[in-house]
């Protein structure tokens, strides 16, 4: 099992990932994916320093980090939900996945818990059809996953469930 | 070079735009991301023309479209006619509130429409504020996130640290989107409060501080005398009324 944590950004491991690159418009978003390969999410710090190292303004650099799905602006969670909303996950009843995390957890797609202990996000096929409707926690697939099933999972990660919402 | 726009021989300099060329010989072709002092930016769509090229034709945006070649260019066809309706429909419904958009929706006939009015935006997205700033020099604000959560911000909707306040992205916004306050000595301008100088002689605000520090880096001198456009300019006609007297 991968590690659960991300590293925690400093500024020299920042500045180890941006001098990979020539300080030229076009590396921007080369630099933005192996950040967020990195920490799993652009954090602030790192999106000011590839404005100093390109020298283009900040507000370009956050236009272009906010633009792309494939970024995120906020820490991912010690635990990082995919679910899969391919067409057969779809088709198998994914939302209510989505929904059951919505209730116990109170994230949708995109967001992470406060405590940051949970994110969600939905991925577009896993390549898992056949074990349809599928969830990665982590790097970890559970298998045709049922709407009380979601909830035994996030109890095996540690996270309190509200045993008043169904 | 010579090309034709709506059945009319037209002269022109290889390179212009057709949008340029159509203006320069009278003929109109509506726009609303477009301003003199930017040139194109291809965003509003409603300067679409069809081009004809030999036996083919497509449309085009005319104001990033560089005239090369002898073409012929169509200003209003059914299908030029339909896309901008579309264009005032939808964008009249971001922005009820802005006469702008009103005067626009009322020159371009509508179909009946399900679609709901957005009440509490006013932006249309024309990008021009992005671009004002940007030549300004500034750019401390840009178009954030994408599809239909698209707006224009400051990153991470913060006090703009690069904005100096000069307002000019208000000044040039056709909607009134852009939310400038002004009190007796202070500018609140995307969350950040300016310190607002202002003429010595009429009152009235010459810029902030931050403008006037910038504009005398740029090797300007605005304030020397304190003076706001005005004042200067009446103070530069006695000058000049002495020194010839």
């Amino acid at each position: 099992m991968p590690a659960e944590t991300n590293s925690k950004p400093n500024e020299e491991m920042l500045l180890a990932i941006i001098n990979n690159y020539p300080g030229e418009n076009r590396y921007i978003l080369s630099i933005m994916q192996d950040m967020q390969k990195q920490f799993n999410y652009l954090p602030r710090q790192g999106l000011e320093m590839i404005a100093l190292h390109v020298d283009s303004p900040f507000s370009q650099v956050y236009s272009m980090a906010t633009f792309y799905k494939a970024f995120s602006l906020v820490p991912k969670g010690r635990i990082n939900f995919k679910v899969c909303d391919g067409t057969a996950c779809h088709i198998k009843g994914s939302n209510v996945i989505i929904d059951q995390i919505y209730k116990h957890l109170g994230i949708r797609p995109g967001e992470t818990t406060p405590d940051g202990e949970f994110s969600l996000e939905t991925v577009n096929c896993i390549g898992a059809c056949a074990l349809a409707p599928a969830v990665l926690a982590n790097d970890r697939v559970h298998p045709k996953v049922t709407s009380a099933g979601i909830v035994e999972i996030i109890k095996s990660y540690g996270g309190h469930v509200d045993a008043s919402s169904k | 070079m010579r090309i034709i726009i709506d059945e009319k021989p037209v002269e022109v300099e290889p390179g212009i735009t057709i949008l340029e060329a159509a203006r320069q010989n009278g003929i109109d072709i509506p726009t609303l991301c477009y301003h003199e002092a930017f040139g194109g930016q291809g965003m509003c769509r409603m300067c679409m023309v069809e081009v004809k090229n030999g036996t083919s034709s497509r449309l085009v945006a005319s104001c990033t479209y560089p005239i090369s070649e002898e073409i012929e260019v169509r200003t209003s066809t059914p299908a030029i006619a339909r896309i901008r309706r579309n264009i005032i429909g939808l964008l009249y419904r971001r922005a009820p509130n802005s006469e702008f958009m009103r005067q626009w929706y009322e020159k371009y006939e509508q179909p009946q429409s399900r679609l709901s009015p957005d009440v509490e935006e006013s932006c249309i997205l024309c990008r021009l504020c992005v671009k004002a700033c940007e030549e300004m020099g500034s750019s401390a604000i840009a178009a954030v996130f994408r599809g239909t959560e698209k707006r224009i911000g400051t990153p991470y909707d913060d006090a703009a640290t690069a904005c100096i306040g000069c307002g000019a992205c208000a000044q040039i916004c056709p909607t009134g989107a852009i939310a400038m306050t002004e009190s007796e000595d202070r500018r609140t301008i995307w969350n950040r409060e300016f310190a607002l100088v202002r003429c010595q002689k009429c009152g009235r605000p010459v810029g902030t501080g931050e403008q006037l520090e910038y504009i005398a880096s740029k090797g300007g001198s605005a304030l020397e005398s304190g003076l706001c456009q005005v004042c200067r300019k009446k103070q530069a006609a006695v000058r000049v009324s002495e020194f010839y007297r």
